[in-house]
């Protein structure tokens, strides 16, 4: 397992600072006694369930497409559809995706000039999110009550139904990477923006000008009015007394 | 209109069902009914009792029945609750947003909203697997990761640590997104709800970690994980959360509502709503950001060029007038209270301005006191409406210089088809007839 493997290393680490470590420790115990104690491994291993994009966590294990579709059409399809792409209850999994993309990188879906909606294949940069995501909070109504295996299995279908993997293929804790090399959007995302940092440079600011500042109302939008009562009745949201009063939005046609 | 039944109060009712109707009993009774039926015919007392009569207001001469009468006992209700005549002011969920009711949101009735704390039964939600009323006896939050030593706390333990209180808002990234491309909702119930403001109370994080003896040259990223159906799991950059995060059990005084992640959740200021996990189980240190689900395919920033800004963590400057505000109407002519929050995740709000010309001309509104990093502050600018259309706007002004962006400001870097992090300037369009609508100026 990556995760112990990593552990392992970083125990090598933490053991040659130990003698240096010791004192700080047993100030940090004088300090709050009695309070907290030593996680056990078996609880460490029974929460610490996270997958990262480097597949530290990622638990040993495989999966067929075709056990997943098996899981799919028993667990999954009443949601996201027989094929992961319907938008009837959760947003539409698979779809929008192109060979052109899996070479690039990049998915140009999402690009200005499309309009299409956006499934998750198509944001989707990293493998390691879907199989994280699946084994922790999915199926909707009973999660965390897939096996790794089943885990494994769901996620190679998926993977299948985007073309990204064929229809025989085996998803295990080797190849898993592979796949990611694959995905359609793996360069798509960016941390170079402003709004990670504190110090962080903005792209959009205002302006602060106080007398006669241009404004064009001639390009104002208005809510339209087939939006009407869709809110329900706005004077039953507002107090029912006093100088200021919700409208009445469910009028009588 | 109210029954005359109605005017017999509670009360009464079962004084009389406890002791029969005796000679004072039933002369209230009677005055009781004869005032109803007085204020019936009248007809036009009740609907506009704030137009008195020709000889006075009958609010005035026509004695009340609470003042004539004993009212309730103590701890009548042992938990109190608002009036019944407040119950308009609710949280709501917005239709056609979600199909799956847990895995939703409800906001907060902003309009009807005073000062800066939102009450607790009205903290918008936004749950990703439903909620849980979680008992605390069995609630556990392990650190792990890149610590010298791994550790369990009970809430017992972590409720023994030396504590911190401090009052932050908390927005939802997707706040307001349904107006990115378009007006789209009516009320700032819908344009801005998923806002709040609580005095929060726990143990800071950054002690936490130090007592789990945090390897701070490694250290970058801490991921915070809920125990609900989701085990909702979102990267928190270091900077913030060895700042002025907290691990939280209070809420106004009081413990966390169980919709607000009872008994213990994770308080990022500045930070979009989703880093502030609820149901918080654990919390790892790592040195590279985990890519959960809330910030790889959720939570993204869609660029016109197609690329996505992934860890948009903060919540930038951003104002909107809260009353008069849409869907309202204004009965009359005459002075008003424009009033409104402003809020930035980068610190305290250094001024709030207030245009009633569609954004020509602007006066700075008066600030009410306090004025904190990271919390809502209150502002206020006296108004007299004389039966003319306006167009009502804030705009705020955050220490860092940050000032709150027009619509097409931010359209023009960031384009239509984003969700997150609309921190628009608001316009309020107030019609001839005082109806108050949402609009967008260029």
């Amino acid at each position: 397992m990556y995760k112990s493997l990593e552990r392992a290393r970083a125990m090598v680490a933490w053991s040659l600072s130990t003698l240096l470590l010791l004192s700080v420790s047993a100030a940090h115990a004088e300090k709050f006694a009695g309070i907290g104690r030593k996680a056990t491994t078996n609880e460490i291993a029974a929460w610490d369930i996270d997958v990262r994009p480097d597949f530290q966590g990622l638990p040993r294990g495989s999966g067929s497409v075709a056990q997943g579709e098996k899981i799919w059409v028993a667990k999954c399809a009443s949601c996201h559809g027989e094929f992961a792409e319907s938008p009837s209850v959760f947003p539409p999994l698979v779809g929008g995706t192109t060979k052109a993309d899996i070479e690039r990188g990049r998915v140009a879906g999402l690009s200005a000039a499309s309009e299409n909606s956006k499934t998750t294949i198509m944001k989707l940069a990293t493998v390691s999110t879907l199989f994280d995501y699946i084994r922790r909070a999915m199926p909707f109504d009973a999660p965390k009550s897939l096996k790794v295996d089943e885990v494994y299995a769901v996620t190679a279908f998926i993977l299948n139904l985007a073309d990204l993997v064929p229809a025989d293929y085996v998803l295990n804790e080797k190849n898993i990477a592979e796949v990611q090399r694959r995905l359609p959007n793996r360069d798509g995302n960016t941390i170079a923006h402003g709004m990670l940092d504190l110090r962080g440079k903005l792209d959009v600011s205002g302006k602060d000008c106080m007398r006669d500042c241009p404004v064009d109302t001639n390009a104002m939008l208005l809510l339209p009015s087939t939006v009407n009562g869709l809110n329900g009745n706005l004077a039953d949201q507002n107090r029912p007394y006093g100088s200021i009063r919700g409208i009445e939005t469910r009028r009588n046609p | 209109m109210p029954a005359p039944e109605n005017f017999i109060p509670d009360t009464l009712l079962e004084d009389i069902s406890n002791h029969g109707l005796d000679v004072s009993r039933r002369d209230f009774l009677r005055k009781s009914f004869a005032a109803a039926s007085a204020t019936l015919a009248s007809g036009a007392a009740l609907a506009a009792p704030d137009h008195p009569a020709a000889d006075g207001d009958m609010a005035i001469l026509q004695p009340s029945a609470q003042a004539t009468r004993l009212g309730h006992p103590v701890a009548h209700m042992p938990y109190g609750l608002p009036s019944k005549h407040e119950a308009n002011l609710q949280r709501r969920e917005s239709p056609g947003l979600t199909r799956k009711r847990e895995s939703s949101i409800s906001f907060t009735p902003l309009q009807g909203l005073f000062g800066i704390i939102t009450p607790s039964g009205l903290h918008f939600e936004r749950h990703h697997a439903g909620w849980h009323d979680v008992d605390p006896r069995g609630h556990r939050l392990m650190i792990n990761g890149l610590v010298s030593t791994a550790k369990v706390y009970t809430m017992a333990e972590l409720m023994r640590l030396p504590s911190v209180s401090r009052m932050h808002f908390i927005e939802c990234g997707a706040n307001s997104a349904m107006d990115w491309a378009s007006p789209a909702v009516p009320s700032v119930q819908y344009t801005h709800g998923m806002l709040s403001c609580c005095e929060f109370t726990g143990v800071p994080l950054s002690l936490l970690l130090e007592d789990c003896g945090i390897d701070k040259s490694q250290a970058k990223w801490v991921l915070a994980e809920g125990n609900d159906g989701a085990s909702l799991t979102r990267s928190i950059p270091i900077e913030r959360a060895l700042d002025d995060a907290i691990v939280a059990w209070g809420m106004n005084g009081e413990m966390l509502r169980p919709e607000n992640g009872y008994p213990l959740r994770l308080v990022v200021p500045g930070l979009q709503g989703v880093c502030w996990v609820k149901w918080l189980r654990r919390l790892e240190v790592g040195d590279v950001p985990f890519g959960t689900r809330e910030e790889s395919t959720q939570y993204l920033d869609l660029m016109p060029d197609g690329m996505q800004r992934q860890y948009t963590v903060i919540q930038e400057c951003k104002s909107v007038i809260t009353s008069p505000s849409g869907g309202q109407r204004l009965l009359d002519k005459g002075f008003y209270n424009i009033t409104g929050l402003a809020w930035s995740g980068r610190g305290k709000i250094t001024r709030v301005d207030v245009s009633v010309d569609a954004g020509r001309n602007w006066k700075t509104a008066r600030l009410e006191s306090p004025v904190l990093p990271k919390c809502l502050t209150r502002f206020n600018l006296d108004w007299e409406w004389d039966g003319k259309p306006y167009i009502l706007q804030s705009r705020a002004v955050d220490e860092t210089g940050h000032v709150q962006p027009k619509i097409a400001d931010l359209r023009a870097v960031r384009g239509k088809r984003s969700v997150y992090h609309n921190n628009a300037i608001q316009s309020w369009q107030v019609s001839a007839a005082g109806e108050v609508m949402n609009v967008q100026i260029s």
